[in-house]
């Protein structure tokens, strides 16, 4: 196997988990908090689009909007839930908030649709193009190019509309913005509507091609904040470059040598990026707030 | 005497005898009543869960539909994955003393940490947990209903090289301490059989892209895959396989017989897979499983599993033992220990040890459905039945 054809192989799996990042990265900046049920959301989503699939026979790309906005509706809850009850106590309170949150959202999907592992619909068809020797399945194809749709159409938000700047401006400096008339409650609770909607997206994407159980959400947070903490937590196109490179690799590391290695070398990799360059490798600085 | 008054003393005396009769039935309790209470304490959250509603699910059709002399209650308690909550939903379970026996989880780390508790309040254990250790501690009180590695690999292994004719496989397992133990099982096996393993490879259960283990397989030469792989990982492999077009035949561990497994794959991508398991109820073969199938959807909505049967038989023979007259656990103890039962997976009995299966079978998917087709039975492994 090429190392081409592995490279392809973890870009899916690394696109759908920039989603992830993305809206981890989005909330730290926005409140200064961790959510810690942000791999609960994809699990969320993956659960959104097995109940939508059950009664809409319908190829994964068409269940897509109804799975946006339904856990764009689910993040603003978990908002109201888990952050704004909270967000003048120690940002401790917010953390094991978001933990409990998480918690009871993997035994309501386990009371719900039960421990068995499920599939969504492809987002177009199964199977694969052959090109050169490389073999490219179609729903990591249509995996890849939703999230850099959805990734690109979230940069022109931020930065051509004046939503997006007054999104950027809570999450830099909540105080200022809120002195110079934006309503900062209700951008924070966008926010959480938005990473919910990307983990939910992320959610529907994974779940063809990997499945979903009630319990996944554990392993994606992990990774998430892994992706965050190497891409440099206040940037996030560092959110997304770590998401794609822990991707790509531990599915490379893990054909040239094992997965044993992958994840020791991939836990070792944080490790050194903690110690030589703790703002990321993409990072400028880490963001304080006043 | 008028028929009046006749009338007033039949009227009167047949009060009397059926205040008497009425009185007496609630004084004296008939002599062979027997009233039993197991409490079924069984992982139905977390990483188990699956497996452990399985485990319930087989418990409670069981307690549901006892023998007719019998009376039995029974509470449900989750113990998740964490072996101090089954710890105490122990505790709480024998703390009125009137606990006959338990279904317990079949996590292993939480059977060991029951263990030393059953042995102080001397109640039986009956679960359905692979872990090899819990049975090797000494203790009277488990009793296990579902065939061990030692049973289980035996079965996979000889399939594979006597009935496949493979010769240079790769093995594919979890880091969990259910992959390494069946790992280590199969090389044993192998090695028995003069094989070694041309690829070994250990995967975290989080891990979801098959396609680079399968290559390094492919570059080893391997001729067949040897699977212990939890469910999810198993269809994220078996469908990796089927999309690369490997070619290999594939004897997986027993999470591929789970109908929740197979739901997850086409047909197509299961055809010539094939795994070891202690029975494959959705399978059929006998109008009792059949008809033990009817109950099994009609009561829960779902397929059931080798792990619903298992828990099913361990439990009906605790309630054969009670029909049979034991009343306290350490009678019930007594029986399981010295009887054989037979179940609608196999016939149990103990090996001295609590280790109650001996038999195994190997099923393969045809590719046309996802229901398997049982190909080989292997009883008796361990000679405990002779």
């Amino acid at each position: 196997m090429t190392l081409l054809q592995l490279v392809i192989n973890g870009a899916a799996l690394g696109a759908a988990y920039a989603l992830v990042a993305l809206g981890f990265v989005l909330i730290l900046n926005a409140t200064n908090a961790v959510n810690f049920a942000q791999g609960d959301l994809v699990v969320a989503g993956g659960f959104v689009a097995v109940a939508l699939a059950g009664f809409l026979p319908v190829p994964g790309i068409l269940l897509l909007p109804l799975v946006l906005i339904l856990t764009f509706v689910l993040g603003l809850a978990f908002s109201l839930l888990a952050y704004f009850p909270l967000r003048d106590r120690p940002p401790v309170a917010v953390f094991i908030s978001t933990i409990a949150l998480g918690i009871v959202f993997q035994n309501g999907f386990n009371a719900g649709f039960g421990p068995d592992p499920r599939a969504t619909p492809p987002l177009f068809a199964g199977g694969f193009w052959q090109l050169d020797g490389l073999t490219i399945e179609k729903q990591g194809a249509a995996i890849v190019v939703t999230a850099a749709v959805l990734i690109v159409a979230q940069h022109l938000v931020f930065t051509r509309t004046q939503f997006g700047r007054r999104l950027r401006a809570t999450a830099q400096d909540r105080d200022m913005a809120r002195a110079l008339g934006v309503r900062v409650t209700w951008m924070i609770a966008l926010t959480f509507g938005w990473a919910a909607a990307l983990a939910g997206t992320a959610g529907l994407l994974l779940s063809n091609k990997f499945f979903v159980t009630p319990t996944d959400g554990t392993a994606y947070m992990i990774l998430a904040y892994i992706a965050v903490t190497i891409g440099g937590w206040g940037r996030i196109a560092g959110a997304v470059a770590g998401a794609v490179l822990i991707a790509v690799f531990e599915v490379v590391v893990s054909a040239y040598l094992s997965y044993t290695v992958a994840i020791a070398a991939l836990y070792g990799a944080v490790l050194l990026v903690l110690f030589f360059r703790p703002q990321g490798l993409f990072g400028d600085v880490i963001q304080r707030r006043a | 005497m008028s028929s009046s008054l006749k009338r007033l003393f039949s009227a009167i005396s047949t009060r009397i005898i059926a205040a008497f009769l009425c009185c007496a039935a609630f004084a004296v309790p008939p002599a062979d009543a027997a009233d039993a209470n197991i409490p079924v304490l069984v992982p139905i959250t977390g990483f188990l869960s699956l497996e452990g509603t399985s485990q319930r699910n087989g418990a409670v059709l069981a307690l549901e539909n006892p023998p007719a002399e019998i009376s039995v209650t029974y509470d449900v308690a989750d113990t998740s994955t964490a072996p101090e909550v089954a710890v105490n939903a122990l505790e709480r379970a024998l703390a009125d003393g009137d606990a006959t026996a338990v279904a317990a989880s079949m996590f292993g780390p939480q059977m060991l940490a029951m263990i030393p508790l059953a042995d102080r309040h001397g109640v039986p254990l009956v679960t359905v947990s692979g872990t090899a250790k819990i049975t090797e501690l000494g203790s009277p009180w488990v009793f296990r209903f579902f065939p061990g590695d030692t049973v289980a690999k035996v079965a996979q292994v000889d399939y594979a090289v006597n009935e496949l004719g493979i010769t240079k496989p790769a093995m594919i397992y979890q880091t969990t301490a259910y992959g390494q133990s069946g790992a280590a099982h199969i090389g044993e096996n192998l090695r028995r059989l003069g094989i070694a393993p041309v690829l070994e490879e250990g995967l975290d259960v989080k891990v979801k892209d098959m396609t680079p283990v399968l290559a390094k397989a492919r570059a080893a030469g391997a001729d067949a895959l040897l699977l212990q792989l939890h469910s999810g990982p198993t269809a994220l492999l078996v469908r990796a396989a089927a999309a690369g077009n490997l070619g290999l035949p594939i004897v997986a561990g027993s999470a591929m017989h789970q109908p929740s497994t197979a739901a997850l794959l086409d047909p197509g991508e299961l055809d010539g897979v094939c795994a070891e398991s202690a029975s494959s109820p959705i399978s059929g073969g006998t109008p009792e499983m059949d008809a033990w199938l009817e109950r099994y959807r009609a009561a829960f909505g779902t397929e059931p599993d080798a792990f619903a049967l298992g828990q099913y038989d361990g439990t009906m023979m605790v309630l054969s033992a009670i029909a049979a007259g034991a009343r306290s656990p350490a009678e019930v103890r007594d029986y399981l220990a010295g009887n054989s039962h037979d179940g609608l997976a196999m016939t149990y009995r103990s090996d001295g040890s609590g280790n109650m299966a001996h038999s195994a079978i190997i099923v393969c998917y045809d590719g046309e459905t996802r229901i398997p087709r049982v190909v080989k039975v292997f009883d008796n492994v361990t000679g405990a039945l002779d």
